[in-house]
Parts: C-alpha cells; structure tokens; sequence
C-alpha cells in the first residue's frame, strides 16, 4: 500500500536514514545541506538515536566514525566546502572499513562558490577525494522519492561492504517539494554489517575472506582489537611489510570490485536501436528523459542510460546501453566530469561522444538538450 | 613475546597487586619509545589508574591521534583506535555517544590537542561530556623529528626554529579551565604515583576531565636544546614545579619559572550525554 | 505538456515558499503530482528569490522544474530577469503596480495590481504574498479559491489567521476586478 508524502528531498534524506536504522548524525550547518540536520536533530531523539552538532566537519565525520566503531548506524551531511574538510577522515573510514554514509549536497564551486545554486561538480572529488588508492561508493539519486530510497541503500551498502559512501544530489532535488511513496522501504536483506564471532585470541580483524569483507569487532565484545589508518595487517597492527602492505590496499580495491553487482544501479530506457545515447544523473537525468520524449516524438531514436550507482561506474552495462548508437551525449551541471570517464569507456569504439555544460548555477533545462541533440547528430 | 620473557620491572613506586603486564599487548614488544621518553611512564600510570579503578579491558576504549603519543594505544590490551592527526577527541564523542557504557579515554599530545586539534579540545571542554583526555607534553613534535608545537619553551631550538623559538606557549590547562573544562589537572611523569591518582581523579570525574603530563623527549628536543639526559630533564621539571595541589587551593597558573601540579580546577555542571538523554525527543 | 507551471517571485522574506506550499497541498489533495522548487540568495532579506510549482497528472513524475510559465507572479522589480526566457504568449504575469516597474516582455497578458497596497490595507506588507495567491486563483482558476481558505488558516500562526484570510479576500476581489491587459 503506497502512501503519498509531499516532502523535500532534504527531509525525505532524513527519513530514509531513519528507515534504514540511522541513529547517530553529527554535522555543522552549510547551505544548501542544513535542512539534513535540523531535520535529524528533530527526528533522531524521537527514536533514541542522538544528534550533535560539532564544531567543524572534520569533528564531525570522525563523530561519525566514532559512533560507528561502536556500532552504530551513522551518517552526517555537508556541502561542497565541509566535503573537502571531510576528505581526510573519509580516507580513515576507507582505510579502517568502517561504514559511514556522506550526503553532499552540491553547489557550486570551487572554494565558497554560489551556496543556493546547483551543480553537479563534486562527482571527481567523491571519487578521488582522500588521498591514496581507495574505491569508492558515489550514489545520485534523481528525486526526492530515490533521494528517500537511496539513503537507504546507501546504509546497507556501507553496512555491509564496510565502506563509506556518499550520497550526493544537488541543490535542486535537496529543495524540491514533491511526493515520496514512504512505504518505498528498501530490504536490509543482506545489507547489514558482519560481525566478529568465535575466539578472540585468533581472531584477525583483517583477514582475507572470499567476498574480501572482514567481520567486525564491537568494543565490549571482548574481541579488544586495534583500529588504525596506518597500513595495518590482518591483525590490525601497523606494518610496512610490502607484501602485507600490498594485500591491505588490494582488498581495499578488490572488496569494491568483487562486489560490483550488490553495489551497481542504473536505468537503461530506449537505449536498444538507438541512434544517440544521453548519459545522465541526477536531476539532469529528468531533463534527459523529458528531452527523449520530445526527441522521440520529432523521430530521432534516443536512448538514456542513467546510472544511480555512479562510482563505481556501471561500465558493462554502459557499453551494451551504448551498442547500437553513433552518438553519446553527456549532460552535466560541471565543466565535463564525467563526460571524461564516458570519453575512456568508449575510446576503443568510433563513437562520437561530447558534453554539454552549465557551470553558471543553473540547471540544464529539456529544451537544451533537445537542441545540443540535433546539432550533434547533423554535426 | 610471552609474559615470562618481559620481567616486571620493580614496583617500587607502591603498585601493589598491579602487573602491568596484564594491559599490555606483549606480542608488540619491545615498544617503539625512545630510552628515556616520559610517555611510557605516563602510559604506566594510566593502566595503574585503570587497574585501581577495576575498569573491565572490554569496556574500556583508548582513542589516540597521530605522533609519539598516538601510538601508546597499540600497546593497551583494550580497544584501541590510533586515529587521525588532531582528531582523537572528535572520534571518542561520537564513540562515547553512541556508545555511553565504554570508559572512553583520549591519549594525545601537544601538536596533535592544542594545534591541528585545539579547536576539538575547547569545543570538548565546553561540552563536558565524559571522555578523560590525557595530553602528554614534550614540548615539540618528536615524531617528525623535532618540530616546534604549541607549548615549546621560549627561545628553545627545533628544525623549524633555527635561531629560537619566538612564539610564546600555551598553558594547556589555562585554556582547558577558559573552555570550560570540569576538571583540570597536571602532573610530572617524575611523580608517578600521584600522575596515577590523577587520572584515576579525572576517570572517575563526570564529565570532560583535562590531564597535561609533562613528559620529556630527550632524544631529540633535549639533545637539541642540551638539557641533559632523561633523569636531568624532568628533574629540571621537578625544580620548577610547585606544589602538589590536590585540595584546590588558589592557583597561580601563570607563575614564571614555577607548575603547579595536582587537580587545578574542578568544576561542577551536567554531563552532555545525561543533559542530551534528559532532553528527549523535540516537540511535533 | 498538460501539467501548469507556475513561478511566484519577488524578494527574499516576502513568504513566497508559503504560498506555494499552499496552493501545492491543495493540487495534493487532488491526487496531482506537485513539485515546488525555490531558487533564493544567501541572505535571508532581500535579493532575488522565486518559489516555482509543476502540477502534472496523477501518479506521472514528470520533469519537476519550469520550462514554460503558465503564470508568474512578480512582487519586487529584482526578480524579473530571472524569468526571462520562461515567459510565452500564453503565460498570465500578475505584477505589483508600485514594485515592479519593467515587467519581462513576450506575455501575452500582463496584470498590474496593488497587491501591496491592499496588503497594507490588510495590516501590512507582509501579506503580500497571500493577496497575491487570492490574485492568482481569482483570474486563473486554477483551484477553487474556497479549499485554500482552510490551508491558509492552518498555515499561519495563530494571531494572524484573521488579517490572512483578509488578505487573501482583498486579492481574489482583485483578480475579479480586473481584466488582464
């Protein structure tokens, strides 16, 4: 039984969180994400879960990680500035496997930028953000309601491959006001965090196991492991052993790798036959969508392919989306980010790709990629 | 290495009934310290504290930042979490929140509390919820190799002051007290029978409680600086410090040449988590 | 596309989120699909900010942004620019007579009223934005001017429910009164 919600996708994020067992939220307030935590700071007690502001993002994603080292679900939420801020403790969640979701709220940059305006140029740093060789979970959710869905995808993701992932959708959905299907709960079948059992004298909280997702170990458990950003053993403890530095970072690869069909969503619609492919997230996606009607209607053949997983990118998916067309067309609300990632998958094919581009704080509207479409294709 | 390979030293210091051995993670021995480093002296103190307290090691959570100090957590048999530099204080809220049955205690260091994560520390102090930091200061970052921090002596020599230290230093506890902390104390690792019952003060303190120990890094800031080797150097301590301050007396934190020591300040406000849990849920 | 777009803008602090939060439960309630969506500036007071409202059909989750006003409602001379390009010859553009003093060119009708004169009249300025939501439902009938009433009422604090309701009278008689130009 559906039931209908007018909500904004700030709060339908809050929701989300809240359904997927989210109980710890710290934060400090950026627009256009500040929503997020008044929100929380409303809902989380009411669940006896606890919100706290902290003093800086940097305090709050290692609250973050604080709480979920002890076992908590837990999240906060930022913009572009606080995601650089969080950068360094994300790369600690990476190295340590300590699930955590980010929400960024994107835009636009760089540096302060334009707080109230939409972008969609935070995609490369959600990516490569922290230093070193990490894989990461970027989700784009597309509307309020997936915002709402997404969220809690995101928790069952970071639970259960002991990942951070991040959640970005831009100013645009964050402020919308539209309806949301609440009883949209996703499964936690399978999405929650493994824990450590059996003997705590032999146990390695690293150890490589098939799915390369190690169990782990709660204070008061009695297992009294070592947590470090160091380069870390199976046992936890620091080495600079380069076999067993090799390993630890591998897995860390490896993990996202072997797990690409639990963590990969994506949309794929009129991509069969097609003559031209727009590939498009977020809120672009929508744009996309109405521009395909239109060009469907006017008898150009025009397929959308839409990852909702963008990091890591559905790449199989991509290239058989992509099979019939001459044409690709990227769309985004930044100078061309992921236009280079799609540029890399299609450079072995005669494919012609381009981008089309806003980076002045506005959305891309149907009626411009309509028209980029059929300059494209009589270019 | 197993417990009989590594002989308890003398516990001449009064530690009846307390085998140091039995917090350590032995299989990490011998540990990383320098000879002559004051923090293993300090990290003696803390499990004495814990062992007197009758803390369970499953309960307890040492958190630790980046440097010298931060990698004391690896060798506390207990949950332990060396984190990111100048963060420790900021991992154990969100640790001790989510998790208010653990005995949550924050080993930290000069450069790691008062520079990268002095903001962390004011804010913790202002908060007051119940986490014991324990700073260990020596005065310069050792772990980089001898970098001039927050609380490095006037005119002192490091890599990075060449021709002496210009920057005046902070009094850790001074700026503790401003920010509100509940409890504030200092001790010398000279004096290690009254560190422990210090820190066994600050765990049992509801609230944030505030621990600057003077420890020494000989091996480079006291080569550096030729002030001697370790028994010199805190004996240096011992002759500028003055006076066991345990019952609150009026304090004057700012003499020159002197350090008070004991419990400097002891304040009386809720402790942020009960506050929080008292509050319940916002009105629809 | 058969849904409506319709774009309230002004200044920043002038309620015009409220109103479109209104004038959307009642399209909710109707089972149409509703997205409102704002644009604003980082200060809280002053400088341009519009709240935009897509009505499409039930259950259709079409593309939630305007690309085509069916009606734009102007409160202040700062937000006309950014609704160039949005306006047709179908769009109707209800503007303050005193505020607005260049309305964007291409509508093809073109309203001035004393919305801010009436709210004054009503008790303050402030209500402009609820003159200006009788305005519109008066002219454009987009929903039954009586089901707001009732939002309306629910939608403001307690004390100012009276001088609301007034508010909102004076702008339907408004949009009764006049003919669009």
């Amino acid at each position: 039984m559906s039931k209908l919600t007018n909500l904004q996708g700030n709060r339908a994020c809050v929701l989300g969180a809240i359904e997927a067992g989210c109980r710890f939220f710290a934060g400090y307030p950026i627009t256009p994400s500040s929503e997020i935590a008044e929100n929380m700071a409303k809902e989380l007690p009411a669940v006896a879960g606890t919100f706290v502001q902290m003093e800086d993002e940097l305090a709050s994603m290692a609250a973050v990680i604080g709480a979920s080292v002890g076992g908590a679900r837990a999240m906060t939420a930022t913009s572009g500035p606080g995601f650089s801020l969080m950068q360094e403790n994300i790369g600690y969640a990476a190295m340590t496997e300590t699930p955590c979701v980010i929400i960024n709220v994107m835009r636009g940059g760089p540096s302060t930028g334009m707080p109230t305006r939409p972008s969609q140029a935070d995609i490369m740093q959600a990516r490569w953000g922290t230093h070193g060789d990490y894989s990461a979970i970027l989700l784009t959710p597309w509307s309020v309601g997936e915002i709402y869905t997404e969220t809690q995808r995101a928790f069952g993701l970071s639970e259960a491959l002991r990942v951070p992932v991040v959640v970005a959708f831009d100013e645009s959905i964050a402020h919308l006001v539209e309806s949301v299907d609440l009883a949209s709960a996703v499964s936690k079948k399978g999405m929650i965090r493994k824990k450590a059992v059996g003997d705590n004298k032999s146990f390695a909280p690293y150890a490589v196991t098939d799915d390369c997702i190690p169990p782990m170990a709660l204070p008061g458990d009695g297992f009294r492991t070592h947590t470090t950003g160091l380069t870390h053993g199976e046992d936890g403890f620091p080495t600079q052993e380069p076999l067993a530095a090799e390993r630890a970072v591998g897995r860390l690869l490896e993990k996202i790798r072997v797990n690409q069909s639990r963590i990969e969503r994506y949309e794929s619609s009129h991509c069969a036959g097609a003559d031209i492919v727009i590939v498009a997230y977020g809120i672009t996606a929508r744009a996309a969508c109405l521009a395909q009607e239109q060009l469907q209607a006017a008898g150009i053949q025009c397929g959308v392919f839409r990852p909702q997983t963008l990091w890591p990118f559905p790449e199989l998916a991509f290239r058989k989306s992509i099979e019939s067309a001459g044409h690709v067309l990227v769309p985004e609300m930044n100078a061309g980010q992921l236009l280079v990632e799609i540029q890399r998958l299609a450079a072995a094919s005669d494919k012609s790709v381009a981008g089309l581009n806003r980076i002045d704080g506005e959305n891309i509207s149907p009626s411009m990629i309509v028209e980029r479409v059929e300059a494209f294709l009589d270019e | 290495m197993s417990k009989e390979n590594i002989p308890l030293t003398n516990n001449e210091d009064g530690a009846d009934n307390f085998d140091i051995r039995d917090y350590l993670r032995l299989d990490l021995f011998p540990h990383f310290m320098c000879p002559g480093c004051g923090h293993g002296i300090a990290m003696r103190a803390l499990l004495w504290a814990i062992h007197e307290l009758g803390i369970d090691k499953n309960q307890l959570a040492v958190v630790s930042g980046i440097g010298c100090s931060g990698r004391i957590s690896a060798y506390i048999d207990a949950n332990t979490f060396h984190t990111t530099h100048g963060r420790p204080i900021a991992f154990a809220t969100g640790l001790k929140l989510a998790r208010p049955d653990l005995h949550v205690i924050v080993v930290t260091g000069d450069g790691d509390c008062l520079a990268i994560g002095g903001n962390h520390l004011i804010h913790a102090c202002r908060r007051n919820l119940d986490i014991t930091c324990v700073m260990l200061n020596n005065e310069t970052y050792g772990m980089t190799g001898g970098q001039v921090s927050p609380t490095t002596s006037d005119d002192r020599f490091t890599t990075t002051t060449p021709t002496g230290n210009i920057e005046p230093a902070f009094d850790p506890c001074a700026l503790a007290e401003g920010a509100g902390a509940t409890f504030v104390g200092r001790e010398l690792t000279l004096q290690c029978p009254s560190l422990k019952n210090l820190i066994r003060e600050g765990i049992s303190h509801p609230g944030f409680s505030f621990i600057e120990v003077l420890s020494d890094c000989t091996e480079i800031y006291g080569r550096k600086n030729d002030l001697g080797e370790s028994a010199e150097m805190i004996m240096k301590q011992k002759s500028a410090y003055r006076s066991e301050n345990y019952g609150l007396e009026p304090k004057e934190m700012f003499q020159p040449g002197t350090v008070s020591t004991g419990i400097l300040h002891k304040g009386d406000r809720v402790e942020y988590g009960e506050s929080l849990r008292s509050k319940g849920p916002a009105k629809t | 596309m058969s849904g409506i777009e319709i774009r309230f803008s002004g200044s920043g602090g002038q309620g015009l989120q409220l109103v479109a939060r209104i004038l959307g439960e009642e399209f909710s309630a109707k089972q149409r699909y509703v997205a409102i969506s704002q644009g604003y500036e980082p200060t809280s007071r002053g400088g341009l900010s519009r709240a935009d409202l897509v009505i499409g059909d039930q259950g259709k989750t079409s593309y939630p942004l305007v690309s085509r006003l069916d009606y734009l409602v102007i409160l202040d001379q700062v937000a006309v620019a950014a609704s160039k390009g949005l306006v047709h010859a179908d769009t109707l553009i209800i503007a303050d007579c005193e505020r607005v003093t260049e309305p964007p060119s291409g509508a093809g009708k073109y309203l001035q009223l004393p919305l801010v004169k009436e709210a004054l009249a009503a008790g303050t300025s402030r209500a402009v934005n609820i003159v200006s939501l009788g305005a519109l439902v008066s002219c454009s009938r987009v929903c039954d001017p009586d089901a707001l009433v009732d939002k309306i009422s629910s939608s403001v604090p307690q004390r100012f429910i009276d001088m609301n309701i007034d508010a909102y009278q004076r702008g339907l008689t408004l949009g009764l009164d006049e003919k669009a130009v």
